[in-house]
């Protein structure tokens, strides 16, 4: 299993370092802004300066968040069936269920990426400087498991659209089913309907993913 | 040889419409090399994908090492050599990394083998799978396949593109390596000569079903090519079951009949002909023969 989570982490790097980079930017964003909060300053009234830098960054993350990681999941699933990565691999001791478990870890690893630093950074500066608005115990963990939910959703609908050998329709299918399903999460809000929500789309999508993969010729 | 380490049963498959494979059943006993043959579309790299789980079949059940395919466990998978047709490796890797890969996944690995291979096969480890001329290719994936130890060993057309000399090499490579411990070979190629020299049973494909199964000597003793001479016009039919070809002009026929028999050369002989002599035949006339429309049925 580590073979084939390391042959995909390899083989979809430039995923990994964008989302480095967009971690590191986040920390860095979130520093600053906390630093301004907690110094004595008096806060700008206009968007100039770190909080317009800030709002440019998490723009930034929420696309890669979103379209970053449906692209991942496409570009997964395209390049296994264009250069027939699994016909080759499932000749050898790896179950289709292995090759499946082990894109979607890498999936899981490349969302935690930016999201792990950015919950500890998170986590840490609130314990230093104390908000000026009280927060309740379990803010980051919700605010932790709404991202994640909402970026492994989109990867899934990447993993769906990806499996096919045009060209447009991973491209495309991916974009137009992100560009709604990711209003769609906003308007209904964070709440625990939504989480569950959230889940049941990827439960399904996942299954519908695993079948089309698994029955599929390579 | 009781073991049947490759069973087929009953197997179709269909593909937008069109059947592909039409009901075949087939059983490879451990130790065998068994050839397949057919023309190209006959079904034979269809017949391996599903043996291998790669693809699905429309009906019917296949067995390898006595597993069914789709419920083939990954210890069992690591004793599976494939080589496909295309050699289907991953074209934007290096052979390096495809080769470290390959190792990492398998259960055993015998490096000493390998290296030799790859040493025999100069096979350059910078360069990209897709930089790789198709014989070279063909080497990386047979040696891949061989450096596992494969109890049984599936070569869809391995020599495709391989040079006499390689092939040669290859060939003998295989026959010594593999016959050594009884393992089992499927071997599926259009180089009838290889076949013959290292096949022990061969299987013809015609249009989907399977017309020969039976022992390589077996096959050459049951099929015979004979040509008559009738002091007037040849007959338009002998009225003989088995036969696969016949050709007539003016007072001479060639006739290719399968399971000749007493009772069939008493048959032949109720038509006088002025002379009958027999015309030896070697596997690619009797593939010939067979894969020619409608053959009859050369099955054990």
């Amino acid at each position: 299993m580590l073979t084939l989570i390391k042959r995909e982490i390899e083989d979809h790097i430039v995923y990994f370092l964008v989302a480095v980079i967009f971690a590191a930017m986040l920390v860095a964003t979130e520093i600053s802004v906390f630093y301004k909060i907690g110094s004595d300053e008096p806060q700008s009234a206009s968007f100039n300066g770190p909080p317009a830098v800030a709002f440019l960054v998490l723009l930034f993350v929420v696309i890669w968040s979103t379209l970053g990681y449906c692209a991942m999941g496409a570009t997964q699933m395209y390049t296994d069936r264009t250069r027939k990565i699994s016909a080759l691999l499932s000749t050898l001791p790896v179950s289709r269920g292995q090759i499946l478990l082990a894109r979607i870890i890498t999936g899981i690893l490349g969302i935690l990426t930016v999201q792990v630093p950015f919950v500890i950074t998170t986590a840490v500066l609130l314990y230093i400087f104390v908000p000026p608005v009280p927060i309740y115990g379990g803010f980051i963990f919700e605010i932790f498991a709404r991202v994640f939910l909402t970026s492994f959703a989109c990867y899934c609908i990447g993993l769906q659209t990806g499996w096919n050998p045009s060209k447009i329709t991973p491209t495309l299918g991916g974009l137009v089913l992100t560009c709604l399903f990711v209003p769609l999460v906003q308007i209904k809000g964070f709440g625990l309907e939504g989480l569950f929500i959230l889940s049941l789309f990827i439960a399904a999508s996942l299954i519908c993913t695993w079948h089309k993969f698994r029955s599929a010729s390579l | 040889m009781d073991k049947k380490v490759i069973q087929i049963e009953n197997l179709v498959k269909y593909y937008d419409g069109r059947c592909v494979l039409d009901g075949i059943n087939l059983k490879v006993p451990e130790g065998c090399i068994y050839g397949l043959l057919g023309r190209n579309g006959a079904g034979k790299t269809t017949i391996i994908r599903i043996l291998l789980g790669i693809e699905t079949a429309t009906r019917g059940q296949t067995y390898l090492l006595g597993t069914e395919s789709g419920r083939l466990s990954s210890k069992q998978r690591g004793r599976i050599g494939y080589v496909a047709e295309a050699h289907n490796l991953i074209q934007s890797y290096k052979v390096g990394r495809l080769i470290k890969l390959c190792k990492g996944l398998s259960l055993q690995w015998n490096e000493e083998f390998f290296n030799h291979l790859i040493e025999t096969f100069r096979l350059p480890m910078d360069r990209k799978v897709s930089q790789l001329s198709t014989g070279m290719r063909a080497e990386l994936n047979l040696a891949l396949a061989m450096a596992i130890d494969p109890q049984l060993l599936i070569l869809d057309d391995p020599t495709l593109g391989l040079d006499t000399v390689a092939r040669r090499q290859f060939l003998e490579l295989a026959i010594e390596l593999l016959q050594k411990d009884g393992r089992t070979i499927l071997f599926s190629s259009h180089i009838l000569s290889d076949v013959e020299r290292i096949a022990d049973r061969i299987g013809i494909l015609v249009a989907g079903k399977l017309v020969v199964d039976c022992p390589l000597e077996e096959l050459k003793s049951r099929v015979k090519k004979l040509r008559l001479i009738f002091p007037e016009e040849a007959p338009e039919s002998l009225h003989l079951t088995e036969i696969i070809n016949q050709q007539k002009q003016g007072r001479e026929m060639v006739v290719t009949i399968a399971n000749l028999n007493k009772q069939k050369r008493a048959v032949i002989d109720t038509f006088k002909p002025s002379s009958c002599t027999e015309i030896p035949m070697s596997l690619e006339d009797i593939f010939i023969e067979c894969t020619k429309p409608v053959p009859a049925a050369v099955v054990d």
